[in-house]
């Protein structure tokens, strides 16, 4: 087994800089035909990022206040039949005060902070509930950062998610959602960022479409503001 | 005049002199000449390529003219893209070879994009499907123009096939080397072909139509297999 | 194989036939099958058709798509112009955040590595996410038989299932393509140890809840990488299902396998290539997983991995820098060429007999594994350029095919009969006169083997053409003889 210096000093006397130049790639499906056009700004953010959501089965809407998050939450856990839903351990979803609605509904909530075993209530719960850090419209991807309160299994393991996020944290493009991160020093980033796009999927069988392989397969993001 | 037009197709080079002197083109044929060398290239002989790159180049330079017109995609990029590929640690040849490269073009490409013309008057009753060599539409970029010109020959319903950017599996010695591979992609352009209803198959490369044209007789099919070149010297609904 | 023939004679036929008998055994005789399989044709047309035609939307709506691919290509250059500092840069930046780092000279330096942590840490179960190269060192294998008690479990659908049928991946993002039905219901319910119903809902759901299981109980998680961020030490895995993001979330320790060619500089170099991988590959936007983990968890966190493993493996990349074949490293593995090529359309990925199938395939196993190993490969191709066109990085593969018979030629490992061939090929077309003289005799010579027209059928080394195909003679009188006689 190599040491690290051994292996650098291996790859170090074979590198030269910028031998070769591309062979210049046809450009077949690489270049809209007719007129070139500048990338369509997109008008509304929101509007396009339930747009993009709902077109891959999540569910998507916009509303006003907390007071219809609330009423949605307890919507969905109505419908789903759900009797534990875990939530992340951060301040909006405090303010958003509804545990105790869901409580008078039968809906147990646990709340990820000092669990002795994450991954039983996790596994067990129906519903799990976040914010996000970003959206992004084109694409209608959540950006969600790891960090205390976060838990990550929050997001994957129950089979319906549900996403609480603000209209002013929506980003228009992936590039955006990108430099959020970049250009800072490492130690500045989170230990994880992942960018989430619609219920989880597989086509492993004869092409066949299976919702919700590993991930939930009932996504719903719900955009206030 | 790729080899093996000049030996197994000789009917497409006639047609190719004919149409340019229709339109008041000067042709010279340096009777020197033999193979641009591919054969050996595709299969890694290199050196043998090279070699046989040097006397095509002795013997186009020795020569007065305005262009080099070859009625094969496959041919022309040999000449225009891959001499200065082999030639590239040569400083001398690959210079002249990037000298010759400007000046070699491809049939349909020289009717449409150096002499201007679209329409030769000519005349042929059929349905067709034009297949595209892979080195036309690659390496050449010469995708348009055959269809240009096939538009304009009265009696010609050129079709849309399926899979049409599906190479027909000749690929040289290709085709010996892993034969049932290349049968079966020649079968899949066969299917496309009868899908299409076309009773006239039609290319810019004899190689490709050797092979497809092969695979369609011993299948049974009896379908009409022309060059580019003599179905632009088509005449009352003769090809030439 | 080869009857007495004058030479000249010979010649012809060597010209005509551009060298024939073929060194191409293995891969041919797998080909010869798989092209008989027409059950495995149609699921190949449907995926790569879906794939292709998914690609070609999403790309072509994108417009600034092929400035992406050009600023890929460089990015990919610029990185292994200068790769030992990138690695370096990333490995310190792991470091920082407290993860470990291990560079592995090859496959046994990472089942050593691998092995050795799982006995410390008396871990009985390990899941895994895809990764192309931990299939290449067979990882899971030489793990479960030099270290007894450990089971590795693959988690993406296709992975498992083929593991489970002791079978390989066929195709980098779809593995199970050449499995139908039946058989994908025949290995799950054994696995049941009951009979499931055939259909996609019932099998995905077992599925999902037996590997759930393991999901949860699973002490290490292996993934690979699609790419490794060196300004910051990110891992970033790309997946649909999610079971890369559940690897790295749940077990205590995680492993990262990667490739050193993964590397790329600086995380907004990201956002050209999360932006290709997806489209490319299977004609989404992005996929619905798009994960980058920095290291272990940060304090307060209460899951994802507390350590953190990141093994960057050489296995004959490093070879590679530098060369006319480095353009070969740039590959991000999207699969797109397989997708395109009317090769692999016929064949499928098996007949490669190699982890990598399909155009990569054919140059990179030859020149990871040694020609020996992979002759045939740079020959399964009939250069048509489709994979150089839908490559999102741009590299050119029909190149280094080329270049690869180029190489297979100078090391004299090309059979004789071809260099005869060429060799006399060479001699004949320098020197008109031999052309003519040569043709002229051909012309002659193949008289008595016509019929109808045609070259008849005869066993020898023109069969492999004249086997499924009609031949056509050599023309009564060539171009260049009517040329003289006035058009």
């Amino acid at each position: 087994m190599p040491g690290r210096a051994e292996f650098l000093k291996s790859i170090r006397h074979r590198t030269q800089a910028g031998r070769y130049k591309p062979t210049n790639a046809p450009d077949v499906a690489w270049t809209r035909e007719g007129e070139s056009r500048e990338s369509e700004p997109i008008e509304d953010p929101p509007a396009r990022f339930i747009e993009e959501l709902e077109a891959l089965g999540g569910h998507g809407k916009r509303v006003g206040d907390r007071e219809e998050v609330r009423e949605y939450v307890l919507a969905l856990a109505r419908d789903r039949g759900a009797k534990l839903l875990l939530r992340w351990d951060v301040d909006e979803l405090e303010e958003l005060a509804v545990d105790a609605p869901l409580g008078e509904n039968g809906v147990e909530v646990a709340v990820w902070r000092d669990l002795a075993d994450f991954r039983e209530i996790a596994g067990k719960a129906d519903i799990g509930l976040s914010t996000a850090e970003w959206a992004i419209a084109e694409t209608g991807t959540l950006v969600l950062e790891g960090g205390p309160g976060k838990g990550r299994t929050v997001t994957l393991l129950p089979p319906t998610y549900l996403a609480v996020v603000p209209v002013d944290r929506i980003l228009r493009t992936v590039p955006e959602a990108i430099d959020k991160y970049a250009g800072g020093g490492a130690e500045e980033l989170p230990a994880n960022v992942c960018f989430h796009t619609g219920p989880s999927r597989s086509g492993d069988i004869e092409m066949s479409l299976f919702v919700g392989m590993h991930g939930p397969g009932d996504v719903h993001v719900v955009l206030v503001g | 005049m790729p080899c093996y037009v000049d030996q197994i197709n000789p009917e497409v080079g006639v047609s190719v002199v004919r149409v340019l002197r229709k339109l008041g083109v000067e042709v010279i044929y340096p009777e020197s000449q033999t193979c641009c060398g591919q054969p050996a290239f595709n299969s890694g002989f290199f050196d043998e390529a090279r070699a046989v790159g040097r006397h095509f180049l002795d013997v186009f330079e020795g020569e007065r003219f305005d262009y080099i017109v070859c009625p094969s995609g496959s041919c022309t990029t040999m000449v225009s893209h891959y001499y200065p590929f082999i030639f590239k640690d040569l400083p001398e040849e690959r210079e002249r070879s990037e000298a010759l490269a400007e000046r070699v073009r491809e049939f349909s490409d020289f009717l449409i994009n150096v002499m201007g013309v679209r329409a030769l008057g000519a005349r042929l009753e059929g349905r067709a499907v034009f297949h595209c060599g892979c080195h036309q539409r690659r390496e050449l970029g010469v995708l348009e123009e055959p269809g240009g010109l096939l538009a304009n020959v009265e009696g010609l319903v050129l079709v849309d096939w399926e899979n049409e950017e599906l190479c027909c599996g000749f690929g040289g010695t290709f085709a010996v080397k892993m034969p049932d591979v290349s049968t079966a992609m020649a079968d899949e352009k066969i299917k496309a072909l009868e899908k299409s209803g076309a009773d006239t198959l039609i290319s810019g490369d004899s190689s490709c139509l050797m092979h497809l044209e092969g695979r369609l007789r011993r299948t049974g099919h009896d379908t009409r297999v022309l060059h580019l070149a003599q179905v632009l010297d088509a005449n009352d609904g003769k090809a030439g | 194989m080869e009857t007495e023939k004058p030479a000249r004679k010979r010649e012809t036929e060597d010209y005509r036939r551009e060298g024939l008998s073929s060194g191409v055994e293995g891969f041919n005789d797998r080909a010869r099958r798989a092209v008989a399989d027409e059950q495995l044709h149609d699921s190949i047309e449907l995926f790569t058709h879906k794939s292709v035609a998914g690609r070609n939307a999403v790309l072509g709506a994108l417009p600034e798509a092929p400035e992406l691919r050009e600023r890929a290509y460089r990015i990919k250059q610029e990185t292994m112009a200068n790769l030992d500092r990138y690695l370096e840069q990333m490995a310190d930046a792991v470091e920082a955040r407290g993860g470990n780092v291990f560079f592995a000279g090859d496959g046994e330096d990472v089942v050593r590595y691998i092995g050795d942590l799982a006995r410390r840490k008396g871990a009985k179960v390990i899941t895994k996410s895809k990764s192309m190269a931990t299939e290449e060192i067979e990882l899971n294998r030489r793990l479960e038989e030099d270290y007894t008690g450990l089971e590795i479990v693959e988690t993406d659908l296709g992975e498992w299932i083929a593991q489970l049928a002791g079978d390989t991946p066929s195709h980098i993002v779809g593995p199970i393509l050449h499995m139908n039905r039946k058989r994908i219901t025949e290995v799950l319910s054994q696995t049941a140890g009951e009979e499931l119903p055939p259909d996609v809902e019932a099998l995905g759901s077992f599925a999902r809840r037996r590997l759930r299981e393991k999901f949860l109980t699973a002490e290490i998680g292996i993934t690979g990488a699609n790419f490794g961020v060196a300004e910051t030490g990110t891992v970033a895995t790309v997946t649909n299902e999610g079971n890369a993001r559940l690897v790295t979330s749940v077990p205590p320790v995680h492993v990262v396998v990667m490739g050193i060619e993964k590397l790329i500089p600086r995380f907004t170099d990201l956002s050209v290539f999360v932006r290709l991988l997806a489209r490319s590959g299977t004609g989404q936007k992005i996929t619905v997983y798009t994960n980058f983990i920095m290291g272990p968890r940060a304090a307060g966190e209460l899951d994802g991995a507390e350590e953190f493993h990141l093994i960057l493996m050489d296995n004959g990349r490093s070879k590679l820098l530098g060369t006319e074949f480095e353009e070969a490293l740039y590959c991000i593995r999207c699969g797109a060429c397989l997708n395109v090529c009317p090769v692999y359309r016929q064949t499928g990925g098996h007949a490669y007999g190699s982890t990598y199938s399909g155009p990569i395939g054919a140059v990179i196993t030859p020149l990871l594994k040694g020609h020996e190993e992979a002759k045939d490969l740079p020959h399964a191709s009939s250069l048509c350029g489709a994979c150089w066109e839908a490559c999102p990085v741009g590299i050119p593969l029909h190149e280094l095919l080329l270049k690869l018979r180029n190489q297979q030629v100078e090391e004299g490992l090309a059979e004789r009969a071809q260099e005869i061939a060429f060799k006399g090929f060479e001699s004949t077309m320098k020197r008109p006169i031999l052309y003519n003289i040569t043709t002229k005799a051909g012309r002659l010579a193949q008289k008595p083997l016509l019929r109808d027209g045609s070259v008849r059928p005869l066993p020898g080394p023109l069969s492999a053409w004249t086997d499924s195909r009609d031949l056509p003679p050599l023309a009564e009188k060539p171009f260049r003889e009517l040329w003289k006689e006035g058009i």
